[in-house]
């Protein structure tokens, strides 16, 4: 009886020790993986209507606080499509491609059309990618910019990432644009997703990220300069740490804006529904920042009237650039059609009335001190 | 009393004769027979256990020093020292054996309790030290056990109950309990399963803990065992009933949750939030120790995307070079130090620091330069060191240990859904457990006054 139960023991622990080594094919270990930490998208130049992919893969390096310069390496194939593309690039190594840390997307200048859609279905439908992944522009094309590595760059860490999300970077002309935001901006009607455009030196060694694209249906997409950028941002983004110089014959004033709120309503025509004008409200709270004349607090309601006045010209300029060129990067259609009584003709109004659209702007700056202690 | 009667008692009587018949041939036993002119009295004792010192100054000496009008026997009878006598002949040399004297004057008998016991110093508490609360534990013996509870717990209610297992060392075992305050159907409970017991020996209260638990393959501890008299009567106030065993240092408390395992008394002697940071911190490691090793094989092997970036990058890089997969890493890992957590226990306490250096520190090196393991993991083997020892009492944190193996097996099989699964089995074999009769997983969330509704129902 004791031998019976004891041989049964022997049998359980010699399964279960069994079943241990059939571990299966989840069961990878994380030195048999490579991490991909960005992958970048061209057009391709051989195969007709394809794509080039680069894959950047950070390589584990012995000890990461000897090695003075991070590791990557980096595999191009290209093909119809991304997915055939990166299957084809796992026939190129040795071990299993992770793209479970890969947080950035960069897509050509070239490809940024609504179009692009189409073939960013594969990182949408690919379950170890994450929708909060930033997706950014490329010029001249994304394989420079992924081999780009920029002596700021620390040893396991990719600079990419730091720049968006304010992480780490948290300048107002920086634009971060999330994966699953792109694809809803691109199917929704009345918007127009904006993307960030890297960009490097000549030498090669530095990323610069202070452009946006707009993406639209046309060919080449509309660039939006720094300045636009850096309003874009503050008015749609609230985006903290802005400056704004202002000029007024001989003063020169520059603001460091710390809250920006933009409200707006539509002004619809008499008798009908169609929007004539958009009303808009923007309130700013900040300090001076530098100045080349002596201030004194007692005039800072002259400051408050001078900046805003110099705000409010620059905000309808870029407002009405983008309405001349018929793009809503702000999403106003989109707002005006989750706000209307749903009619079958209610988005071909929108479109009818946006481009003779009148912007009723108001700043409001409001300082709150001349930035020194008197 | 005439001449001759005396002389026919100088005999010892037949009584007499057979219970030293019974204790021979052992070198300690000691028949006497005090005779004076008018007088005779028989002394059957164990020199052994019997403080002889007093026997002298209490039975002896006056004896001698009496004078023939006053009467001995009434004297001997009325002495305090005085215990139940028991019926039967086995029973009577129990007695003896545990060191009373046996006086027999003419026909009456008696038995006088003058034992000498060696190990009755109260022993500093070494394994739940605390800082501010009573330095000292029980001692071994189980006279001076009581003697502590009673000063410690001034009430009438306090009752303690001897009770005599049946094993061959007729040991004595006391059950102490507050009799206002004890459900009585667990007391009834308690005692049926000592007494039903089946047991050859009984040495220690561990062993008696082990025989009450009724099951031969059972992880976690239904009963708890403690060496602190602060413990004991923490608990007594609350209801539950306490088990001394004579000859061990320890008590046995029951019935006991889970929770009472994570509670330190060094808890009651704190302030509110310095003692919930405490208790965070032993939850902590309480799921540390337990779910760590599992969490790096399922984390590097199945789901490394968990990780931030930088983490995964440095954990690949830590395991470059390491031959076994991660799980065989982890066994390994963890088995050299339950190891070497074994042997620094079983190590005087001078050589143990010793081992657990060499061990530790060399060894750890060692392996990682050796390739065997990784950084991470030896970080990681030692957090679940230092973690389990955050758990107060030692039969749990045992319990725990096993614990993190089964969770290791899940997890080498399902990645972090095993993990969960496992957890989620131990769980459920927590709620499904009880401590006689009590559930082994009850929570005290509500107040007082709705516990009672809820015992009632």
């Amino acid at each position: 009886m004791k031998f019976l139960s004891l041989s049964k023991w022997f049998l359980m622990v010699l399964c279960i020790s069994g079943m241990l080594i059939q571990y299966g094919c989840a069961f990878k270990d994380i030195d048999k993986r490579l991490f991909v930490s960005a992958i970048g998208i061209d057009p391709a130049e051989n195969v007709e209507n394809g794509y080039k992919v680069t894959v950047k893969v950070a390589l584990p390096f012995g000890a990461i606080k000897d090695s003075a310069k991070p590791s990557f390496a980096y595999l191009s194939r290209e093909g119809h499509s991304i997915g055939e593309a990166i299957r084809m690039l796992e026939t190129h190594i040795d071990k299993v491609l992770e793209l479970g840390h890969m947080k950035t997307i960069i897509v050509h200048e070239k490809l940024l059309r609504n179009d692009m859609q189409t073939f960013m279905d594969y990182f949408i439908r690919r379950g170890d990618i994450q929708l909060i992944s930033y997706v950014a522009g490329a010029r001249p094309s994304a394989e420079t910019i992924l081999k780009v590595e920029p002596k700021t760059e620390a040893p396991a860490s990719v600079a990419l990432i730091n720049f968006f999300g304010a992480t780490a970077n948290d300048s107002p002309y920086v634009v971060t644009t999330f994966l699953f935001q792109l694809r809803r901006d691109i199917l929704a009607d009345g918007i127009n997703p904006v993307l960030p455009l890297i960009e490097t030196n000549e030498k090669g060694d530095e990323l610069i990220v202070n452009h946006s694209v707009v993406v639209d249906g046309r060919e080449d997409p509309t660039v939006l300069s720094t300045i636009e950028t850096k309003y874009f941002n503050s008015l749609l983004k609230n985006s903290t740490g802005l400056t704004y110089l202002v000029k007024k014959g001989s003063l020169e004033l520059l603001l460091n804006i710390s809250q920006s709120k933009m409200t707006y309503q539509f002004v619809s025509r008499e008798g009908s529904e169609a929007p004539r004008a958009i009303d808009m409200h923007i309130v700013m709270k900040g300090i001076i920042g530098e100045s080349n004349k002596d201030l004194s607090i007692a005039k800072l309601d002259e400051y408050n009237r001078l900046a805003s006045k110099e705000v409010k010209q620059k905000i309808l300029h870029f407002l009405i650039k983008m309405q001349e060129e018929n793009l809503d990067p702000f999403g106003f259609g989109l707002h005006y059609r989750t706000t209307r009584l749903y009619t079958e003709d209610l988005f071909t109004a929108w479109q009818k009335a946006y481009p003779d659209i009148e912007f009723k702007v108001t700043v409001e700056v409001k300082l709150q001190g001349t930035g020194t202690i008197e | 009393m005439s001449m001759d009667e005396t002389t026919s008692h100088t005999e010892p009587p037949a009584y007499f004769t057979r219970l030293a018949k019974r204790l021979e041939p052992t070198s300690d036993i000691v028949k006497k027979t005090l005779k004076s002119k008018d007088r005779i009295v028989h002394l059957l004792y164990l020199k052994s256990v019997v403080d002889i010192m007093q026997l002298q100054e209490i039975v002896v000496k006056p004896f001698y020093e009496m004078s023939a009008d006053q009467n001995f026997a009434e004297y001997i009878f009325s002495l305090p020292y005085e215990t139940k006598m028991p019926t039967g002949d086995e029973e009577v040399l129990i007695e003896i054996t545990k060191g009373n004297v046996f006086v027999m004057i003419d026909k009456q008998i008696t038995l006088l309790e003058l034992k000498v016991v060696a190990a009755n110093a109260v022993q500093e508490a070494i394994m739940e030290p605390t800082i501010h609360g009573p330095q000292l534990g029980l001692s071994e013996s189980i006279e001076t056990n009581i003697n502590l509870m009673r000063q410690r717990y001034h009430k009438p209610s306090l009752i303690i109950e001897p009770i005599q297992l049946e094993d061959i060392s007729n040991r004595d075992i006391a059950l102490i309990y507050d009799g206002e305050k004890v459900k009585p159907h667990l007391l009834k409970k308690i005692r049926a399963r000592i007494l039903t017991l089946d047991v050859e020996l009984v040495q220690a209260s561990g062993d008696l803990q082990y025989y009450l638990n009724n099951k031969k393959y059972s992880l976690f501890p239904t009963s708890l065992l403690t060496e602190r008299p602060d413990r004991i009567l923490h608990n007594m106030a609350g209801g539950k009933v306490i088990i001394l065993v004579d000859g061990s240092p320890h008590a046995i408390i029951a019935p006991t949750t889970f929770f009472d395992f994570m509670l330190s008394m060094e808890d009651a002697y704190y302030s509110f939030w310095v003692v919930t940071l405490i208790r965070f911190l032993r939850y902590a490691g309480l799921f540390t120790c337990i779910m760590l090793p599992a969490i790096y094989v399922g984390v590097t092997s199945y789901t490394p995307e968990v990780l931030r970036s930088e983490l995964a990058l440095t954990v690949a890089a830590s395991r470059i070079g390491v031959p076994y997969p991660s799980f065989i890493e982890v066994f390994f890992m963890l088995i050299f130090i339950e190891l070497l957590t074994e042997a620094s226990m079983r190590l005087p306490n001078s050589i143990s620091a010793t081992a657990t250096t060499v061990g530790g520190l060399i060894l750890g090196t060692a392996a990682v330069e050796a390739a065997l393991t990784s950084n991470i993991m030896v970080i990681v083997v030692s957090l679940v060191a230092i973690s389990t020892f955050v758990i107060p009492i030692s039969e749990m944190n045992y319990a725990v240990r096993v614990c993190r193996f089964l969770l290791l097996v899940y997890t080498t099989l399902f990645g972090i859904a095993g993990m969960m699964l496992g957890m989620l089995g131990l769980l459920l074999y927590l709620v499904n457990k009880d401590s006689f009769g009590e559930p082994y997983l009850r929570m005290f969330w509500k107040n007082r006054r709705e516990e009672l509704e809820a015992d009632d129902s």
